[in-house]
């Protein structure tokens, strides 16, 4: 029987920093050699912490909320939220409770009503795009869709969406390049200023009572036989925004990226527009923004490492959906492949209760795009800038319309 | 005894993905939270493939098909 290795031991040691954006280009490499040489690995950073890349170990954590516990699903533990994010920074049994209550809300039923409206918002911005032959794709579309269709759920002001696309950037971004407590002051400033958004929208509802509308649903919830209180509305709606937003961005961008670097199957999709459901979770397979950490509550045994009590791992579901053993030809796009269980939504409890919405957006997006400008390549002089984080994405994506290389 | 699938799912490992409405009209239908209700049987050589794929895509292996 092989010896258990724990935190000390040096074969499991990996230099892995999942806030460097220099380890962006590189990061399919880097899980695929942590895969294969240290699935269950030890970084350094942040105080130390473990990091599982395959996708067996990910899913089993992902379904064991007793030993891993979402209590603190960021590495550091704030970005700049008061209190824990809810509800996925809850645990069983009251995590449950509150999905009861947002479940519904997100329910497949009531995104299906907002697809017309999402259309609409879709061929606004795509409109715009073919003024010109050269955009920003992050700026022109992928980064003001996640926002407005937002905006639109929630019936806020649609003219609101560049406010919360600065503060998302920064939460989730923090401050690139500065120290890990500017980035925190930077992060809790912009948090304070969506608290008090929300908070004024709340005020505004005082009195009225509309069944369908989100905030109105919110103020009106319980917890059991309690009303929530505001500090719990406010943590849920500032989750809404933050699982919205970055994650949504960096779909588009980088099913984008891969769609003008990859003309061939570019064009099997705009000339076959029936592929787009099967192409839309090939593309949440292969890039997968979400890399969430849980916080280890009882001394266990993790693929033969020995993990404390009080420990945090990463689980980055991009890895887990990039593991050969679950996928073959992992690292090739295949738009009609079957079967295909990623994870790109996680597992578990916490299945993302935005993905019905997301596979909507990211649905419609990709239909109208590929019917309205079915060619389209990178600036080969000004190449994408992409960043890492708990949510990977794209901060930059020069794009040439009406061009296939 | 006819070739007809219909399924089963095992509410406690199923967490709401949809993978199994989306894939499967035929046999599967959600409720308001987004949870699969069994509606049908597959019978066709399409409907099984459906069926099939619905086993197979469900990140939480809770959909079974059984013999009608």
């Amino acid at each position: 029987m092989t010896e258990l290795r724990d935190a000390a031991t040096a074969d499991i040691q990996y230099d892995f920093d999942i806030h460097d954006s220099n380890a962006a280009d590189d990061l399919f490499e880097t899980y695929a050699e942590m895969r294969n040489r240290c699935p269950v690995a030890h970084t350094p950073h942040y105080g130390g912490h473990w990091v599982a890349t395959k996708y067996d170990d990910i899913h089993d954590i992902l379904r064991n909320p007793t030993v891993f516990s979402s209590e603190s699903v960021n590495i550091p533990g704030t970005i700049g939220q008061d209190g824990p994010m809810i509800p996925i920074e809850v645990d069983p049994p009251d995590h449950g409770i509150y999905r009861k209550l947002i479940n519904p809300l997100f329910s497949p039923k009531r995104m299906a009503d907002l697809e017309p409206q999402i259309r609409a918002l879709v061929n606004e911005l795509i409109d715009q795009m073919l003024e010109s032959n050269r955009v920003d794709f992050v700026e022109a579309f992928a980064r003001e869709l996640p926002s407005r269709v937002f905006l639109a759920l929630m019936g806020w002001d649609i003219a609101d969406a560049s406010r919360f696309n600065e503060w998302v950037d920064l939460i989730v971004l923090g401050k690139p390049g500065a120290s890990e407590e500017e980035a925190t002051e930077v992060r809790t400033a912009a948090a304070m200023e969506v608290y008090a958004y929300f908070a004024e929208m709340i005020d505004d509802r005082a009195g009225s009572d509309d069944a369908e509308d989100i905030t109105q649903i919110l103020i009106n919830g319980t917890f059991e036989d309690r009303e929530l209180t505001q500090f719990e509305v406010l943590n849920i709606l500032f989750l809404f925004l933050i699982g919205g937003l970055h994650t949504v961005q960096g779909q588009l961008a980088h099913t984008v990226i891969f769609m003008a670097e990859n003309p061939i199957v570019r064009k099997q999709l705009a000339t076959d527009l029936s592929l787009v459901d099967s192409a839309v979770e090939e593309m949440l397979r292969w890039e997968s923004a979400i890399c969430p950490a849980r916080l280890v509550k009882e001394d266990v045994v993790l693929g033969g490492v020995q993990l404390r009590a009080g420990d945090k791992v990463l689980i980055p579901f991009t890895s887990a959906n990039r593991d050969e053993e679950k996928f073959d030809n992992a690292d090739t796009v295949d738009i009609a492949r079957e079967p295909n269980p990623h994870i790109a939504f996680g597992a578990g409890n916490h299945r993302c209760v935005g993905s019905h919405l997301a596979r909507l957006e990211l649905r419609i997006a990709f239909e109208e795009l590929h019917r309205r400008m079915p060619a389209y390549r990178l600036d080969p002089a000004d190449p994408p800038v992409r960043h890492l984080s708990q949510i990977k994405g794209v901060v930059k994506l020069p794009l040439i319309i009406g061009e296939s290389i | 005894m006819s070739d007809a699938l219909t399924a089963e799912v095992d509410r406690s490992a199923c967490k709401g993905h949809g993978r199994c409405y989306m894939t499967n009209p035929e046999v599967f239908d959600c409720d308001d939270e987004g949870f699969p209700i069994v509606i049908g049987v597959a019978s066709t050589a399409q409907e099984l493939s459906d069926l099939e794929r619905a086993v197979n895509n469900c990140p939480e292996q809770a959909v079974s098909a059984l013999r009608v």
